[in-house]
């Protein structure tokens, strides 16, 4: 195991960050963090890059304990690095940026320069070895960060939003590359990211988080719900103000009104007359999105309320649903999860 | 005015023709001034870096001690490192007392809170990813501190400079330690001073123009780096 964690609690002044009871994150893979903002994923990352340490718990890190002392520290962040959220450049040359890493580990300055021109050529930032590092605008700032750490050949590259603050051109340059190194280099690659198709493109696994907490829900499909009147077993819910739905009544506690209700994507029964599906929630909306999401379609629907499904490829080619046409969807009991605000 | 003008003009005169005595004067002042900005920088800077890197308990009191040595007054420096080196205490078997030595232990405590506060405000406005990133990057904490000086670079000089232009200028730790002796710790406030007792302006303004002329030196290098750091923050 790359990293294995038991029990990892982070706390700032008295709020907890960060709570995982066990997490094994494999060596050689691509791993995303996905989770609404304030749910723990640049948390994490600091503990996975050794730049914070967990108040409580244990953090093994290639089956060894990581103690924090500064020796041990030291040689364990020389195998990781971290790229920010929002990267800052070293005031100077674009080259000098990207050789510091390589500098302080002592590489001879021929190897050093071989290395820059290398990685600055891998991110599409040759031409601009010679710039002022300040003057880059943020795209650019962010690949010469990832030229920065990627020069350092690094066995785990941790990357916070690596889509956030870029436009779509170099969040999709910076996103293959990342997938490049994993698949030549056998980096070991984890990024956080607020879009689950995003991140569920690239990574061979998915971790969810929420409120520091692992989830097995996905972050997408959540919504504020008022109870309007319970009925025979059923509590009729409006969500956002604008849905109508129906659920069971011991879903929800007796004396909550307002609560956080999560639509379970993977739960979702598309065409359910098709299905045989019959009952509640049976509703109808404009298809506003299509992403595919490794062998299936990730649909966003239009219902006064965004709701995203998967569907199966095989399932989608069949009668492929364009945007603005009309879906019709189940929600089962199943897809349900309720929670206090 | 007359007095004023035809000093003016025979100061100028000796300016131009470097006068022994007011190069030795001037001398001694840039001597004892550069010295003693040197030992402060090299104790300020890193005990700025310190206090602003680092959590501590009594911080606070700290910052307010650095904050309140900012205004003592030359005279007080004085008056305490006398006690200090003067025959009768402890440090007087040293024979520092009226020496440049004696003038430069003063002017260091002068200056070295004014270099510690103006560090601590520089190094405080680095953003701290740049400490991240260096660590992520592989840094000691030694080389994780030399990217942060690097980068603040601008204020730190900034702060060297402001505390060059104090002790080029201070007269109260140069007259009560130095003792004013010719030739050997008489510096340009000190025999500008001297001089306005005895009546005789003309060295008076002569030394009055080439410390203005330092000061405005020395004030054109800080605005320069004062105006590069605002650059850097922007």
């Amino acid at each position: 195991m790359l990293y294995e964690l038991n029990d990892v609690v982070r706390e700032y002044k008295g709020r907890v960050a960060l709570n995982i009871p066990h997490l094994e994150i494999e060596a050689g893979k691509i791993y995303t963090l996905i989770g609404p903002n304030g749910a723990g994923k640049t948390t994490l990352l600091n503990l996975f890059a050794f730049l914070d340490q967990a108040n409580s718990g244990d953090l093994r890190f290639v089956g060894e304990s990581v103690s924090y002392s500064a020796k041990q520290l030291l040689a364990l962040r020389r195998r990781v690095v971290l790229l920010d959220q929002y990267p800052i450049l070293f005031t100077g040359p674009v080259w000098k940026n990207v050789e510091f890493g390589l500098k302080i580990r002592g590489m001879g300055k021929a190897e050093r320069q071989q290395r820059v021109l290398e990685v600055l050529d891998l991110v599409g930032m040759q031409s601009f070895v010679d710039a002022d590092a300040h003057k880059l605008s943020g795209g650019e700032s962010k690949r010469v960060a990832l030229a920065r750490a990627l020069a350092l050949r690094p066995e785990v590259l941790l990357c916070d939003e690596p889509g956030a603050n870029v436009d779509k051109e170099n969040q999709e340059i910076i996103l293959s590359i990342l997938s490049r190194i994993n698949g030549t280099e056998k980096t070991s690659v984890i990024f956080s990211t607020h879009y689950l198709a995003q991140g569920r493109r690239l990574a061979d696994h998915t971790l969810m988080l929420e409120h520091g907490m692992l989830s097995t829900m996905v972050n997408e499909n959540i919504y504020r719900a008022l109870v309007i009147r319970r009925e025979g077993g059923r509590a009729e819910c409006q969500l956002a103000g604008r849905l109508l739905l129906s659920l069971p009544e011991d879903m929800i506690d007796r004396d909550i009104k307002d609560f956080k209700l999560q639509i379970d994507p993977e739960g979702i029964v598309y065409a359910p007359e098709r299905n045989g599906q019959e009952g509640n929630n049976i509703i109808t909306g404009h298809v506003e999105q299509l992403n595919q999401d490794r062998g299936r379609v990730l649909i966003g629907l239009d219902l006064g309320v965004k709701l995203f499904f998967f569907l199966p490829m095989a399932e989608y080619l069949k009668q492929p649903p364009a945007i603005g046409s009309k879906v019709t969807v189940a929600l089962p009991d199943r897809s349900f999860r309720c929670s206090s605000m | 005015m007359g007095l004023l003008l035809d000093s003016l003009q025979s100061a100028f005169l000796l300016l131009i023709s470097f006068d022994p005595e007011l190069l030795v004067i001037v001398g001694v002042s840039l001597k004892v001034s550069i010295v003693s900005t040197l030992i402060a920088a090299v104790a300020g800077v890193p005990a700025g870096f310190f206090i602003a890197h680092s959590r501590f308990i009594g911080k606070r009191f700290v910052l307010t001690c650095l904050n309140t040595l900012l205004a003592l007054p030359t005279v007080v420096i004085g008056l305490v490192v006398y006690s200090f080196i003067s025959r009768r205490g402890i440090l007087g078997p040293l024979d520092l007392l009226y020496t440049q030595n004696a003038i430069i232990i003063g002017q260091v405590i002068l200056i070295v809170p004014l270099i510690t506060s103006l560090t601590i405000a520089a190094i405080s406005r680095i953003d701290n990813r740049y400490r991240k990133t260096a660590l992520t990057l592989g840094a000691t904490h030694v080389q994780m501190a030399l990217v942060i000086i690097r980068e603040a670079r601008f204020g730190i000089c900034a702060a060297i400079i402001a505390a060059f232009g104090r002790v080029i200028a201070e007269v109260g730790i140069s007259m009560m330690l130095g003792g004013n002796a010719r030739g050997f710790t008489r510096t340009m406030t000190t025999a500008m001073a001297l001089e306005y007792d005895k009546g005789e302006f003309v060295l008076a303004v002569a030394l009055g123009l080439t410390l203005m002329t330092i000061a405005f030196a020395v004030n054109m290098l800080f605005h320069f780096f004062q105006g590069r750091t605002r650059v850097d923050v922007v």
